[in-house]
This record gives structure tokens, C-alpha cells and sequence, in this order.
């Protein structure tokens, strides 16, 4: 395993606070940087396709994928991925060839999912603390090998946006001139829901379950209200995102706040998309 | 300008559409000349917007579509203009980036080429939208929008350009400058023309050739010989009474047209 210690070390210079000296707070410090960034640059797409129900139904799939991994009686997080990734590809490729719409689709996608996970655990009462610690997520136990394959993810999903944002933008705008303009819209459609799933369940061991959407949607919402551009939509997305998960773990470490890393970055989200707000007022009030 | 010995851009054979367990086109038979510029006229759920998803392959269909090769033998080269744009009037992007973002590969958050920006300039110029170029999209009347698609679609250099009713929902002055500024696309581009088209004083002025559509295809052909107050009548369910045919207009880039050219579908 690669020995991340000299990173952990540096960061801890690098952020002189008492609640730095710890190993867990660098290493948190890290996935957050990671993830934050990835999840506001799916976040702009997530908006643009008005997906954030999708994001929700990959999430909830988390408490399935548990109960399979414990069921089949190999890694959880093995089952969580294969299942997220299965379930997004699922949804993509029914949507396309059914009439019903994709709320729909992954509505009934998202109630089977759920419904899986939580009739194992009523089964089996010690499988209830697995999920409870997904439900809530907590990135101060991430550990170094997961840091590993948040890295790797980061640079095979910053490879996608560089390679697919301008056409992802085009099938966003709409699907049907993409596909007339030869924009291969389904081969997108379907790398786009295997790469958002895969951030989605990573997400879900840093911030749980609950508070994935936001990490998607409240960053890319902030960046629409700051950006005059579609390049600009990505920069702010990704600003916001990075300030929220920097600003909110720095606070959550502090005795007086003492919060849960995930929901304080939210928070810290939130406020910023607050800020956004006001100044979008006042941009539309000078016309 | 149509070559009568050429073959068809587009031959459509036996063509029918079943949705939702509705027949909306039923042995579609009409052919498309090459550089003409061909109206799909026919009353509310006739299937002209359906009869042009299946030159897109947009949705399944039994019989066949006939698409003829481009200049370079490969296929041919499509540009669309959908009858509104359905797309999210808050998302940021300016006009000059939905130029580009069919066009360039580097991500637009890592700006955009200068080569491009120069062509979008250029093809904007061509439908009098060259300054709206920093405009955000979801800013543009329905008529600039409409240029903008317009603008789109002949940046894909068409072999074939597809219009579904473009003017609708633009003002009289926008749909007449739509009309113009397509006649001047298509004598300087030369590419072939379809458009579902409603209005047929527009249909009158501007179509070479047309097809008459009624879930079947009533009758298709050059626009003279072909829009007889028959054929309008069988089309359209009633006697138009509105239009006197007589006196229409011929495309003057088009050859004069025989009387008995079109082919009425019994």
C-alpha cells in the first residue's frame, strides 16, 4: 500500500491548527479535497440533467449493497460499488426504452433498492449499526487505502469532464439536438451514470447517505448563481465546493463546534449558496 | 437548386410509426429531391414531425428511409432545428459556447479556441446573430433563439437541413426574417431543405416541392402541380377555401414545373 504519510505530514504544515496534529484530520482533509471537487463537477451536469433524484436512488442503494456484501460474506463496499454502478446503468438504460419518464424509472428503481436493504436488516438486527454508520457517513474513520481509490477515481472522472464536458453540456441543453448534431448522446448518457454512481457511493461513506445530494447539488446551484458562463459554472461549482469542504471540516474539528464533518460541510455549502443567491438578486435588480 | 435526374435525398418507403399503440403514420411513400426545398404540410397529428424523427432515427418505425450519401460518398450530414428548444432558460451559457460545444473538444472551464470562435462568428453572421454572441441563451427572444438553432444546425455544414416549423412562436417580422434568411442559406449552401411548415402562405413563397400529409401521404410533388384544392381538401379534411393556388408564387431558382408533375396518392 503506498505509504501517504509525508502528504498526511505536509497538509498538517500546511493548516498550523491544533486539530491538525492528528493523523485522522490530514487524511480527512484529503478525501474531503478529493471528493468536494468531484461531486461539484458532477454537480454542474447533475443540475443541467435534472438528476438529483438519481443521485438520491444511488445512495439509498448503499443499505442493499451492505446487505448483499453480508449475505454473499465478501466486502461490503465491494458489493456497495458494483451494486451503484449496476443500479445507475440500470436506470439509464431502462429510461431510454421505456415511455415512462425518468422520475419514474428511478422512483421504482430507488423503492426496490430500499426495500431490499431494509427487509435483510430486519432480519438480522447486528446489520442495523452497519447501515446506521452509512446513513450518517464519517470521513474522520476514511482510511488510507480509500483515500488510494478516491485519488484514482479523481483523475479517471477530471479525464471525463476534460474529454466530455462540452458534449455533456450540448446533451444537457437537449438530448434530441445532440443526437441530430452527432453527439453520441448514449454513450455519454451511460458513462456519465457510471461515473456519478461510483462518486455517489463514494460520497456515502464520507457524508452518508442523507447528505450526498447536497454535496452534488448545493455547490452546482451556488455556481449557477455566480457564473455568467458555462466555463464559469464549473470553476465556481468546483470553488464552492472546495471552500465548503475545507471551511466545513476546519470547523467541525473545533471544540467549540465538535459537529459531524459531512453535515458541516453541507452547512458551509448552504451558506455559501445563500451568498450566491443575494448577489444574483441584486445582478438581476441591475438587469 | 433540384437536378430531376439526381436521386432523391431522401426516399421514404412504406414508412409507418405505431406509439403508444396509436398508428400516427401508416405507408408513408414520398420522395425528397435533392436541393430542393420541400414543405411537410397536413392538419395537427398528421405525422409531420414524426415522418421528419425518422430521418433523425429518433424513433423506431417500420419500412425504410432512404438517406442519399453526402458529396464525399460518406453519410450524409444532418442539421436540425426543432420547433422550440426545450432546455433550462437558467443555465448559464452564452451563445458563442453553445457554438463551440459541438465543435471543440477542449472543455470550454478551459476557454475557447480562437479558430473556432472565429468560425461560430462567422455562421452566427450568416443568420444576423453575430452579436448576440456573449448573450446567455436563456435570454434570447423566441426569434433570436430560433436564429441561434439556425445557426446551429447550418454549422454542422448540412447535406440535409431539417426544420420543424421554425417560426412558430416568433413575432411576423421574426418568421418573415427566418423565411429570407433560410432562402439565402440554402443558395449559398445548396443543401437539401425539409420543413414542417403550417403557414401555406409561406409554404406558397418558399417550397419547391411538398408533401401532403394525413397520416398517409396524400400526394407529394412539385408545389404548382402537386397543391390542387383536391388535394388540400383530402389533406386538411375540408375545403381550405383560403388558398387559391392559381396564383401561387413558384421558387424562382426552381425549373418551371409540368402540370401534371406531382403524384397524388389514392
Amino acid at each position: 500500500m503506498m505509504d501517504l504519510s509525508p502528504l498526511y505530514d505536509a497538509i498538517a504544515k500546511l493548516v498550523p491548527l491544533d486539530c491538525m496534529k492528528y493523523e485522522f484530520a490530514p487524511r480527512a482533509m484529503v478525501a474531503l479535497v478529493l471528493l468536494a471537487p468531484m461531486c461539484a463537477a458532477m454537480g454542474v451536469q447533475v443540475v443541467n440533467f435534472r438528476m438529483a433524484f438519481f443521485s438520491d436512488a444511488i445512495s439509498h442503494s448503499a443499505f442493499t449493497g451492505v446487505a448483499i456484501g453480508l449475505i454473499l460474506g465478501t466486502s461490503q463496499h465491494l458489493t456497495m460499488v458494483a451494486l451503484a454502478v449496476l443500479i445507475g446503468l440500470g436506470i439509464a438504460g431502462v429510461s431510454r426504452r421505456t415511455s415512462l419518464s425518468t422520475d419514474t424509472v428511478i422512483g421504482v428503481f430507488f423503492s426496490a433498492a430500499v426495500a431490499f436493504g431494509l427487509a435483510v436488516v430486519s432480519r438480522d438486527r447486528s446489520v442495523a449499526r452497519d447501515v446506521q454508520r452509512y446513513l450518517l457517513g464519517d470521513i474522520l474513520t476514511i482510511s488510507d487505502a480509500e483515500v488510494v481509490a478516491l485519488g484514482t477515481l479523481f483523475v479517471a472522472l477530471m479525464a471525463f469532464q476534460a474529454f466530455g464536458y462540452n458534449r455533456l453540456l450540448y446533451t444537457g441543453l437537449n438530448a434530441s439536438l445532440a443526437s441530430a448534431h452527432r453527439i453520441r448522446v448514449r454513450g455519454y448518457q451511460y458513462v456519465f451514470a457510471a461515473i456519478l454512481s461510483l462518486v455517489v457511493i463514494f460520497s456515502v461513506w464520507s457524508v452518508g447517505v442523507l447528505l450526498v445530494t447536497a454535496l452534488l447539488i448545493v455547490p452546482a446551484a451556488a455556481a449557477r448563481n455566480f457564473a455568467n458562463s458555462a466555463g464559469g459554472m464549473f470553476w465556481w461549482a468546483v470553488g464552492v465546493g472546495l471552500a465548503s469542504a475545507v471551511a466545513g471540516l476546519l470547523i467541525s474539528l473545533q471544540p467549540w463546534a465538535d459537529t459531524a464533518a459531512g453535515a458541516t460541510v453541507v452547512l458551509v455549502a448552504c451558506a455559501l449558496f445563500a451568498i450566491s443567491a443575494v448577489v444574483s438578486f441584486f445582478r438581476r435588480q441591475r438587469g | 437548386m433540384t437536378d430531376p435526374q439526381a436521386k432523391p435525398a431522401i426516399e421514404f418507403e412504406n414508412v409507418s410509426v405505431t406509439m403508444g399503440g396509436v398508428r400516427i403514420l401508416e405507408g408513408a411513400t414520398a420522395e425528397v429531391p435533392k436541393g430542393s426545398t420541400t414543405a411537410l404540410i397536413g392538419p395537427n397529428g398528421a405525422g409531420k414531425t414524426t415522418l421528419l424523427m425518422t430521418i433523425l432515427g429518433q424513433i423506431p418505425f417500420e419500412g425504410t428511409v432512404r438517406l442519399s450519401d453526402g458529396p464525399s460518398g460518406a453519410a450524409p450530414r444532418i442539421g436540425y432545428v426543432p420547433q422550440r428548444l426545450d432546455f433550462d432558460r437558467g443555465t448559464p451559457i452564452t451563445v458563442m459556447e453553445a457554438m463551440l460545444m459541438g465543435l471543440q473538444r477542449r472543455p470550454l472551464w478551459l476557454g475557447m479556441s480562437k479558430q473556432y470562435r472565429d468560425e461560430a462568428h462567422a455562421v452566427l453572421a450568416e443568420v444576423q446573430a453575430d452579436r448576440l454572441a456573449n448573450r446567455r441563451l436563456g435570454v434570447l427572444s423566441g426569434g433570436e433563439l430560433q436564429r441561434v438553432l439556425l445557426a446551429l444546425a447550418v454549422q454542422q455544414k448540412p447535406d440535409i437541413l431539417l426544420l420543424d416549423e421554425p417560426a412558430s412562436g416568433v413575432d411576423v417580422a421574426g418568421g418573415d426574417l427566418l423565411c429570407e434568411l433560410l432562402e439565402a442559406l440554402h443558395d449559398r449552401h445548396h443543401f437539401t431543405q425539409v420543413m414542417v411548415n403550417h403557414d401555406m402562405s409561406n409554404v406558397l413563397a418558399h417550397a419547391s416541392h411538398v408533401i401532403c400529409l394525413n397520416r398517409r401521404v396524400i400526394a407529394c410533388g412539385p408545389v404548382a402541380s402537386t397543391l390542387s384544392d383536391e388535394v388540400l381538401a383530402r389533406t386538411f379534411g375540408i375545403h381550405l377555401g383560403l388558398v387559391d393556388v392559381s396564383t401561387c408564387r413558384i421558387n424562382p431558382h426552381e425549373p418551371p414545373v409540368r402540370p401534371s408533375g406531382g403524384k397524388e396518392a389514392r
